[in-house]
């Protein structure tokens, strides 16, 4: 694109300003506080424009009183609906075009139509938008369909479609007359970027766009409720977590049973290592491969199977007490899974029988890439099995070891719930309780989204910044990076 | 396995070697014991991680009224298949059953599609800005918004009580595009250079040549993927409140497993005796049908285990090679 004319220099720039403007349509699609279709109190105030436009179920769901009561008719929404579908449409419509004006000129030009077509859908949704506010403004009941048309909302996507609509015409002028022989073009950097980019988008969408939600504690949010400058709170959840008595005994609580936990399971994590080594003493490549088949299934089944078995060998009519209630032994079976005694030690337990035979698959491997030279040296200087353990083998698994600690140290907040969940009960719910745990109760059990978002972003800052500490100090002992 | 000349006579050598050297390994009493003392922790371990499983089969086929006294614990007695048959029917479990088959098949397909495909593209240096963009995506790995943050993106997205929600947002998968781009790139680039001289655009590179060699990663990654979905549990949990027929079989047998321990948690010696009969009736029913629920959740991960083992050392030796 060395050789280009003065008009099509001017019409890239606007192409510029073009792209963007699609850019920002798309990214107020998602967001509910960027919704024109939120004209009436009767539609969920958390859905986004996409929602609105391709869940009619959902944009209905509260209306069902107002349909049979004649406050608002329903062709009202549905005309809404059409709308908000239609401007949609016509924004994937300017997608396509800033997507094909990365090409050559036929390209643009063709794609050109494209956007036209879409920003006139979008000024039409738009219309249609307002037309649906107007019928619903009519009702008689305006205390209970409470009609609110958010100007600026609309007016915003009103002029982004302008702006698109007129500056592609502008650039349709300016762009060179295209020979009929000439064919689609684009740089393959472009076209590379554009197969990419969907997957860009997803990854936007259900990765970094969760992180917007952290807004949620620093305000006072009810679920159904919406954020605005009247409930922003700033700081109080936080100072909360250490200033009210009962949430700080909680928070210390649940620390202390997080950090036990994962203390523990690092504190243990070398018997991973001991796994392997000890399996390689044993010469029957039958035998090994038996136990190293069976010992890893366990690793296969979801937590909830391994509640479900613990559950038939430990509880009232399990395993355990069939055998010791036959033997008369106990008069009644027991179950073993209620109390809190040693819980701490159970998990441990349970995390091992999971996890033991998987995670030293990745030393049994460490083993074989040890040089065998160095067991026949030792050998001839007359070192036993174990010295030959401990000198050769073990420091040759060191390096991944500290690597897998280092990782393990920097998610030591980050235990995960389902095995806490599976296993928590009444009795046992005080000591087991993590924090990935509590903060599930919290919010989704208990609803108190804006506390549990705070307790999830303090937990999320402090991982990353542990993950980040544990990469530096493998880098200055290792000089290399584990992320 | 069929050995080659050389190994046939190698393992000559090495008996022979050991005939020479007999005193030389001859075990010491140590050693018998250690090796008395090593094999029987592995048997015992590896029986500790089997037995429970046998123990669910057994209890599982067996006769209904000998499970309830108790009397099942190392023979299946009575061998029937009814409680799996009369499971199947029942069209709550035969629903979740196809929730959670359903989103294994569709979430691991479009999975490993897109890795494949995003796995090739990032490994194009003239790829505009590559660089960003492959941090952009490696690095959503090492960081979360939380629990609550992703439910209400969830919700803001719709994707609460909606079947979608188990396969859209797995479909970009960061860990194993890594995978793939790492294997790409120990591909000859040769092959397809000649393909570009030839004329060949991106995709039918890709569709063509990379797709074909990428098969074994591309086998590793979707079984893991695939034994992810299928155990998957905490986001039927977590967005599926509001739709009991989406909900997949671990969650269903979560529940299941709740209900009844509620049920034994209430026979308290208080109640009348017809009443905790009726109880305990339907409790160890419910144990029978807990076990017959463990044990077809377990069934297909126990079914593609052996393909999976082929693949354990390359998945986690891949893994071990980042960036």
């Amino acid at each position: 694109m060395k050789n280009m004319t003065g008009k099509e220099r001017i019409a890239n720039y606007m192409y510029f300003v073009v792209r963007i403007a699609t850019l920002l349509s798309v990214v107020m699609v998602f967001f509910p506080a960027f919704n024109p279709g939120k004209i009436s109190g009767l539609i969920n105030k958390n859905m986004s424009l996409f929602t609105t436009a391709i869940a009619y179920d959902s944009l209905v769901e509260n209306c069902v009183r107002a349909f049979d009561k004649g406050w608002v008719s329903e062709t009202s929404f549905i005309i809404l609906f059409v709308s908000c579908m239609l401007l949609v449409i016509g924004i994937v419509g300017a997608v396509a075009m800033a997507c094909m004006s990365l090409g050559n000129n036929k390209f643009k030009k063709f794609g050109n139509w494209f956007g036209f077509a879409g920003a006139l859908l979008q000024i039409g949704g738009l219309v249609g938008i307002y037309v649906a506010y107007t019928q619903m403004a009519a009702t008689d009941r305006p205390e209970k369909v409470e009609p609110a048309f958010a100007t600026a909302i609309w007016m915003a996507y009103m002029v982004l479609a302008a702006i698109i609509l007129i500056l592609l015409i502008a650039i349709q002028i300016l762009l060179p007359k295209v020979e009929k022989s000439e064919k689609f073009e684009m740089l393959s950097k472009y076209k590379l970027f554009l197969m990419f980019m969907p997957f860009a988008a997803l990854t936007f969408v259900f990765s970094y766009l969760p992180l917007y939600g952290w807004r949620y504690a620093f305000y006072d949010y009810k679920a159904g409720g919406t954020l605005s400058a009247d409930n922003f709170v700033g700081f109080k959840w936080f100072t909360m977590l250490f200033e009210s008595e009962a949430t700080r005994g909680d928070i210390v609580r649940v620390l202390r049973n997080t950090l036990a936990m994962s203390g523990l399971g690092i504190g243990t994590s070398w018997c991973a290592m001991a796994f392997a080594i000890f399996l390689n003493e044993i010469k029957s490549v039958r035998v090994k491969r038996f136990v190293q088949t069976f010992t890893t299934i366990p690793n296969f089944i979801s937590w909830v199977l391994v509640y479900a078995i613990a559950f038939s060998i430990f509880s009232t009519d399990g395993f355990i007490s069939n055998l010791l209630v036959n033997a008369g032994v106990w008069e009644s079976g027991v179950n073993m899974l209620m109390g809190d005694d040693h819980i701490w030690l159970k998990m441990l337990a349970w995390g091992m029988w999971k996890g033991i035979g998987w995670s030293a698959i990745i030393y049994i491997a460490g083993i074989s890439g040890i040089d065998q030279q160095l067991y026949e040296a030792a050998t001839v200087d007359g070192a036993g099995r174990f010295q030959k353990m401990w000198h050769i083998t073990v420091p040759g698994l060191t390096p991944t070891y500290m690597v897998l600690l280092l990782m393990s140290v920097a998610g030591i907040l980050s235990n995960g719930m389902d095995q806490y969940l599976v296993f928590a009960n009444p009795t046992n719910t005080h000591v087991i309780e993590v924090l990935d745990l509590y903060v599930y109760k919290l919010g989704i059990e208990g609803g108190s989204i804006p506390l549990s978002t705070m307790v999830g972003m303090v937990k999320s800052v402090v991982s990353v910044v542990l993950l980040f500490g544990a990469n530096t100090i493998s880098k200055v002992v290792r000089g290399e990076s584990i992320v | 396995m069929a050995k080659t000349a050389q190994e046939k006579l190698d393992a000559k050598a090495e008996k022979e070697y050991y005939k020479k050297h007999k005193r030389a390994y001859k075990l010491t009493p140590g050693d018998i014991v250690f090796n008395i003392l090593n094999y029987t922790f592995f048997i015992v371990f590896t029986l500790c991680c089997l037995f429970p499983f046998y123990y669910l089969f057994i209890n599982t086929i067996s006769s209904n009224d000998l499970v309830q006294k108790g009397l099942i614990n190392f023979v299946p007695r009575g061998i029937n298949f009814d409680n799996y048959i009369s499971l199947l029917k029942a069209d709550e479990v035969g629903q979740a059953f196809l929730i959670s088959f359903g989103r294994t098949l569709l979430g691991t397909a479009l999975m490993v599609a897109a890795s494949a495909f995003v796995g090739y593209v990032v490994t194009k240096q003239e790829m505009w800005h590559r660089k960003f963009w492959y941090r952009f995506l490696v690095i959503t790995m090492y960081f979360n918004a939380g629990t609550i943050p992703w439910f209400l993106n969830m919700s803001m997205l719709g994707l609460t009580n909606n079947f979608m929600a188990y396969i859209i947002p797995g479909i970009v998968a960061p860990y194993n595009i890594i995978l793939v781009k790492t294997y790409i790139e120990s591909i000859p680039g040769e092959l397809e250079e000649s393909a570009f001289i030839d004329g060949a655009g991106y995709w039918k590179i890709f569709r063509e040549i990379i797709l074909p060699l990428c098969k074994p990663i591309l086998a590793t990654i979707a079984i893991f993927g695939a034994v992810g979905h299928w155990n998957s549990f905490t986001d039927s949990l977590i967005l599926m409140q509001g739709a009991p027929e989406l909900h997949t079989l671990q969650h269903k047998l979560y529940t299941y497993l709740n209900t009844s321990s509620n049920l034994s948690a209430l026979m308290n010696p208080g109640a009348s005796a017809s009443a905790l009969e009726g109880m305990m009736q339907s409790a160890l029913n419910a144990k029978v049908i807990k076990y017959t629920i463990s044990m077809v959740s377990i069934i297909p991960i126990l079914m593609v285990y052996p393909f999976m083992q082929r693949y354990f050392e390359k998945g986690i030796m891949l893994g071990a090679v980042k960036g």
